[in-house]
């Protein structure tokens, strides 16, 4: 199987940008939100003050019209005709809010506010004392000019649009503040293990290459035991070396991918584990199809390690480690403490530890996940608290071999 | 004399007729307010400007009919010390609203504004 690679992943990177766009976007939210309320406000304030210029017009006109149709109730029925104006249309409605006759362009009206806008008109509302031809609500409407509607909107959002910039450009500066602590700790935690990697190396590779090469058919039982313990103890501490030099130098190592037999690789590394999990009486159940990758062969022994070393990690006592290889996936199941449902997203996150009782810097699955996206293949976790975990890998993104 | 008779009983039968033909409104109002001084069309547009909507008018002026007093009168002093207050109706609820009813259908505004 042929992987494509996704090159220029770099996760103290992504973490600072998913951090920033959170920030960012629950900042710019919140300022819209606070913009939108004060154009609201604004608006409401400019309809008021609208309303007021107007109510003095319309409260005259209405004043007309009440007259008129005083005259018009003294002299009915021999004059009918409804008194009209041209600068001003009108209605008048009865005590039970029935029409008794209406010029109206909008007919729904309002008995509950005495000057409101409806479509393109203002209507005022006046209520009358003596019921002349049975009215007691007068409308007055009038066309409504747009002139201060267009002003208050381009106000709002001409001032809206450059207080929006202003506190975004706010935004970037504190979220930069925020940053650099976090930034500083970071790096300042790699730096560390940069330099002690370096002096792991040799002290490391003289312990194991000198424990390979003693002859142990000489050694009592009870030296046995602690040269195994010597043994695993070096390979942990060899382990930890790995995904170290792996973190600092490999971003700047060119990769080198070629066809990896996994089934091989697998069978390596579980050999290469086997005393490791048999410290703690932990058994490999194996079931490999033949299956090979295009890829880099010491990334994929990254992968391969972090997840043999955490399955036994953080297995129990006696416990099983199952792991399946087929053509498309590869996956790794222990019969360990499991990860708690809210806690599965967070373990790929550098410096996180499934449980703080057991070794390690947390950067492992870190790792893992970075080849991963290198490499664009699929990783799903599956964990129940006390049942165990399984972790899947997908090379479904990849071209098939032949 | 049995032609006059006969003609005298002619007579009284088409005035009976008639008489029947009108409904509750013209049989019992317009008899006493055609000699009242003001008409029922004015008194109309005094209970309009009073109650102004069709239900509050004709339930005032079906009270008031019911049991006519000084204070629920619209007529002026002058016009209750010259001609008093009305008499207590006689007809039946269902008279009354069908006599009202025939009043507000013949003076509605509504109908007449232009």
């Amino acid at each position: 199987m042929l992987v494509s690679k996704n090159k220029g992943t770099s996760l103290l990177r992504s973490s600072e940008k998913s951090s920033l766009l959170r920030f960012l976007a629950l900042y710019f939210i919140l300022v819209t939100m606070i913009l939108l309320l004060l154009g609201i406000f604004y608006y409401q304030s400019q309809e008021k003050l609208m309303f007021s210029n107007q109510r003095t017009i319309l409260s005259e006109y209405a004043n007309r019209q009440v007259q008129a149709l005083k005259q018009l109730h003294n002299d009915f029925p021999h004059r009918t005709i409804y008194p009209r104006s041209i600068k001003y249309r009108s209605a008048i409605y009865d005590i039970e809010g029935e029409k008794i006759f209406s010029l109206l362009k909008h007919d729904n009206i309002r008995f509950d506010k005495e000057i409101y806008r409806v479509g393109n008109s203002i209507h005022f509302l006046k209520t009358l004392d003596d019921y002349y031809l049975g009215a007691k609500y007068l409308f007055i409407e009038v066309d409504e000019d747009k002139a201060w509607y267009k002003e208050t909107m381009s106000n709002i959002l001409a001032f809206g649009t450059l207080t929006l910039i202003v506190l975004i450009i706010f935004g970037l500066f504190f979220v930069s503040i925020f940053l650099r602590p976090m930034r500083n700790s970071i790096v300042l935690l790699d730096n560390f293990i940069k330099d002690t990697t370096h002096e792991l190396n040799t002290p490391i590779s003289a312990i194991l290459a000198n424990v390979e090469m003693m002859d142990t058919s000489l050694m009592s039982e009870k030296n046995q035991k602690r040269l195994s313990r010597i043994n695993i103890a070096a390979k942990t501490v060899s382990h930890l070396y790995q995904d170290l030099t792996y973190l600092t130098l490999s971003h700047n190592r060119k990769s080198k991918d070629e066809w990896i037999d996994m089934k091989q690789l697998i069978e390596d590394r579980v050999e290469y584990f086997a005393i490791l999990a048999g410290a703690k009486k932990i058994t490999f159940e194996l079931d490999l199809k033949e299956s090979a990758i295009f890829i880099d062969g010491i990334k994929i022994a990254r992968v391969l390690d972090n997840l043999i070393s955490n399955a036994i990690k953080y297995n129990k006592r006696n416990g099983k480690i199952f792991i399946t290889l087929r053509k498309n996936y590869l996956q790794v199941k222990d019969t360990g403490i499991g990860i708690k449902s809210k806690k599965v997203n967070e373990i790929f996150e550098r410096y996180t530890r499934f449980n703080s009782s057991e070794g390690g810097f947390g950067i492992g699955l870190n790792i893992v996940k970075s080849i991963i996206d290198e490499y664009d293949l699929q990783i799903s976790v599956e964990s129940i608290v006390d049942v165990g975990t399984t972790i899947r890998i997908d090379f479904t993104k990849g071209t098939l071999d032949g | 004399m049995v032609k006059k008779i006969l003609l005298i009983g002619t007579i009284c039968t088409l005035f009976l007729g008639a008489d029947e033909d009108k409904n509750v409104y013209e049989r019992n109002c317009i008899p006493c307010h055609r000699y009242a001084p003001a008409s029922l069309e004015k008194l109309f547009m005094v209970y309009l400007k009073t109650y102004s909507g069709e239900l509050s008018l004709k339930g005032a002026l079906k009270a008031f009919l019911k049991n006519p007093t000084e204070a629920d009168s619209l007529m002026n002093n002058t016009f209750i010390e010259n001609f008093s207050v009305k008499d207590k109706t006689t007809l039946t609820d269902e008279e009354l609203d069908e006599a009202i009813d025939t009043y507000w259908e013949l003076y509605d505004v509504r109908k007449k504004l232009k």
